[in-house]
C-alpha cells in the first residue's frame, strides 16, 4: 500500500528510478562473477582433459609439454611458506605497533605508513630486480627458493601491515578502555580482546597476500628461478606455478594445454587455501570469544 | 610487551638462519646457465640429458633475455650465458659457440589472401607507408602491425635485415615472446608480425589460423632454413668467459654433439653440424 501511495502522489519516477538502479547493480554484479566464470570455464575447457592425480605428482618432461607439475607444486608451496613465515611476524608486529603502541599522528608512525604505501605501489619487477641484486648476489643465496621467498616477503609487507592495522583500528575504543579499567596489561588486551575481534580482517589480509604471492611471476623470474627439478634444499632454484604457466603459454610451442591445466591447479589451490583459512579463522574466533 | 619481544626474537632468528645458509653455496658439480628465453626450454632439456649421462652433475637454467646472459657471464654469476643472436663488436671478451639455428618468418592470418610481399612492401608496412591490405593486393582492411619489444633479439635481427630503425616502425601492438606473437596474429585477420619459423610451422600444422610468407621468394620453412636458402636466420649461442671451466666446456661440447640433435629438433630449431 505504501508503495502505491508514493506512485500516486505525483512522483511516478521514483519507483522506476529505484528499479532501474537496482537492475543496474544486479547487472554489474553479474558482470563481475561472469568474468570469473568465463575464465574458469575457459580453463576447464582447455585443461581439464590433462588434469589427473598423475599430472599433480609427476615431473615435467619435454619442457612441460608432457609429464606433470609435481616439482613445480613443491617449489610453489616452499616459496609461499618462506614468504609467509618471514612476512607474517614482521608485518603483523608492525601493524600492532602502528595501531596500539604509538600515537596515530606521531611522525614515526606516519613515516612508516608512508614508506609502506610507496612499497605497495612498486611494480613487482622492481622487487624482482631488488631481490636478484640483494638476496641472490649480495647475500650470496644464488637463484634459490630462499631468495625468492624473501623477495616475496618484501612484496607482501604492505598488504599485511595495512589490512592488519585497519582491522585493529576498527575495534571500538571502549574495548581498550574497559580492558584497562579491569587492570589488564596491553599485551593481554591485545591477545584476549582485540585480536579475536580483528581476526577476520587479518585473515582477509593474509588471503590477499597469499593470492598475490601465488600469482607472482616477475619478481620470481630473477630470484627463485626457472629450474623445474624437484628441489632438494631451500638453496636450490625452483620454478613456481605462475612462472611455469607463463613460460608454457609464451615460450613453448604446443604448451597451451598443460598451461591451462596448471592454471586450473593454481586456481583450485587458492580456492582450497581460502576455504581452509576461513574455516580456521572461524574456529579460532569462536573458541576465543566463547571460553573467555 | 612480552609478546612483541617474542616476535622480535623470531625475526632475528629467521634472519640469522638465512645468513648462515648463505655461506654454503658454491659447488663444483653445478652449472648455471642464464639468458635468452628462446634458448631456455632447449637448455633445460639439454641439461636433463646431460645430468642423466653424468650422474652427480647439476645443470640449472635461468631465463631473462640475451642481455642478462651476457651480463651474468661477465660477472661470473653464470657459467654459461644463452644469447639468441650473433655476438656484437663490444662482446668480444666472451667466447661464443653456436648450438643451433633459428629462422624468423613473416606471419599473417590464414584467411589473408596476400601470398607474398616484397622486401620493400614489408618495410613500408612496418614503417606505416602502407596502411591498407588492398595496396598490396589484399582485402580492403587496415593493417595491424605487430612489432617485438625493445631488447628482443628477433627485433634486432628484423631491423638489421630490412635496414630499419626501431624509431621508424609504427607498431599497433608490441609483443614479447614467440607464442604471444603467434596468438596475436592468429586472433586478428588483418595483423602482420614476425616470429620464429619453427614455432610458427608447428602451430600452423596443428590448425592455428596462421600463414608464413616467403621472404625474397624463398618459402619460410625449416627445410629451407636447414639448407641455408632462407635469408633471415639467427644463431643460438652459448657464451662463456674466455677460459671456460672444464664442466662448461663439456656441456657445450655435448650440446653440439649428435647426442643432442633430437632435443634441438624437438624445440623446432636447426642443429648445426659439428665441423
Amino acid at each position: 500500500m505504501a508503495n502505491k501511495q508514493i506512485v500516486d502522489t505525483g512522483k511516478p519516477n521514483h519507483l522506476l528510478r529505484d528499479r532501474a538502479i537496482q537492475l543496474l547493480i544486479y547487472l554489474v554484479v553479474l558482470c563481475v562473477s561472469g568474468i570469473f566464470l568465463w575464465i574458469l570455464l575457459d580453463l576447464i575447457r582447455g585443461g581439464s582433459a590433462l588434469l589427473s592425480w598423475d599430472f599433480l605428482i609427476s615431473m615435467p618432461r619435454d619442457t612441460g609439454r608432457a609429464g606433470g607439475i609435481g616439482s613445480i607444486l613443491v617449489s610453489t608451496l616452499l616459496v609461499l611458506s618462506i614468504a609467509l613465515l618471514v612476512a607474517l611476524p614482521i608485518g603483523w608486529a608492525t601493524a600492532v605497533l602502528l595501531a596500539e603502541f604509538i600515537p596515530a599522528m606521531s611522525s614515526f608512525g606516519s613515516w612508516v605508513r608512508y614508506s609502506l604505501q610507496v612499497l605497495a605501489g612498486v611494480p613487482s619487477i622492481v622487487f624482482g630486480l631488488f631481490g636478484y641484486a640483494f638476496f641472490s648476489i649480495y647475500l650470496g643465496m644464488g637463484f634459490s627458493i630462499l631468495s625468492g621467498g624473501l623477495t616475496l616477503a618484501c612484496m607482501l609487507l604492505p598488504i599485511l601491515v595495512s589490512t592488519a592495522e585497519a582491522g585493529l583500528r576498527a575495534v571500538p575504543e571502549s574495548y581498550r578502555l574497559s580492558a584497562a579499567a579491569l587492570g589488564m596489561s596491553r599485551a593481554a588486551t591485545l591477545f584476549h580482546v582485540l585480536l579475536p575481534v580483528a581476526v577476520p580482517a587479518w585473515a582477509a589480509g593474509l588471503l590477499l597476500g597469499i593470492g598475490r604471492a601465488a600469482a607472482e611471476t616477475a619478481a620470481l623470474m630473477f630470484t627463485s628461478g626457472y629450474v623445474d627439478r624437484m628441489p632438494e634444499s631451500l638453496l636450490d632454484s625452483g620454478r613456481v606455478l605462475a612462472l611455469h604457466i607463463f613460460d608454457l603459454s609464451m615460450n613453448v610451442p604446443g604448451g597451451d594445454a598443460p598451461a591451462h591445466a596448471s592454471a586450473l591447479v593454481l586456481i583450485l589451490l587458492l580456492l582450497m587455501i581460502n576455504l581452509v583459512a576461513m574455516h580456521l579463522t572461524h574456529l579460532w574466533q569462536r573458541r576465543k570469544l566463547n571460553t573467555e | 610487551m612480552r609478546f612483541l619481544r617474542r616476535f622480535v626474537w623470531v625475526t632475528i632468528g629467521v634472519l640469522m638462519l638465512t645468513g648462515l645458509s648463505a655461506v654454503s653455496i658454491a659447488s663444483s658439480h653445478k652449472l648455471v646457465l642464464t639468458g635468452s628465453s628462446t634458448i631456455a626450454p632447449l637448455a633445460v632439456e639439454l641439461g636433463r640429458r646431460f645430468e642423466s649421462l653424468h650422474p652427480g652433475m647439476r645443470v640449472d637454467v635461468q631465463t631473462g633475455g640475451s642481455a642478462r646472459g651476457i651480463n651474468d657471464t661477465r660477472k661470473g654469476i653464470a657459467d654459461i650465458g644463452m644469447v639468441s643472436r650473433a655476438m656484437k663488436a663490444d662482446e668480444q671478451d666472451l667466447q661464443a659457440v653456436t648450438i643451433a639455428l633459428d629462422g624468423i618468418g613473416i606471419i599473417v592470418h590464414a584467411s589473408n589472401p596476400v601470398a607474398a610481399l616484397t622486401r620493400q612492401q614489408i618495410a613500408d608496412i612496418f614503417t606505416g607507408k602502407i596502411t591498407n591490405w588492398h595496396e598490396v593486393g589484399g582485402k580492403d582492411a587496415r593493417i595491424t602491425v605487430v612489432n617485438k619489444a625493445e631488447g628482443r633479439s628477433t627485433l634486432e635481427l628484423f631491423l638489421a635485415y630490412f635496414q630499419l630503425k626501431n624509431s621508424e616502425i609504427r607498431p599497433h601492438i608490441v609483443i614479447g615472446d614467440n607464442q604471444q606473437g603467434i596468438k596475436t596474429v592468429s586472433g586478428n585477420p588483418h595483423a602482420i608480425g614476425y616470429v620464429s619459423i619453427g614455432a610458427a610451422e608447428y602451430d600452423a600444422q596443428r590448425g592455428v589460423p596462421l600463414k608464413l610468407l616467403p621472404l625474397d621468394s624463398v618459402a619460410a620453412s625449416v627445410v629451407n632454413l636447414r639448407n641455408g636458402d632462407y635469408p633471415l636466420s639467427r644463431p643460438l649461442n652459448l657464451v662463456t668467459r674466455m677460459t671456460p671451466t672444464a664442466l662448461a666446456k663439456r656441456f657445450i661440447d655435448f650440446a653440439r654433439s649428435e647426442q643432442a640433435y633430437d632435443l634441438v629438433e624437438m624445440q623446432y630449431f636447426i642443429p648445426v653440424s659439428v665441423d
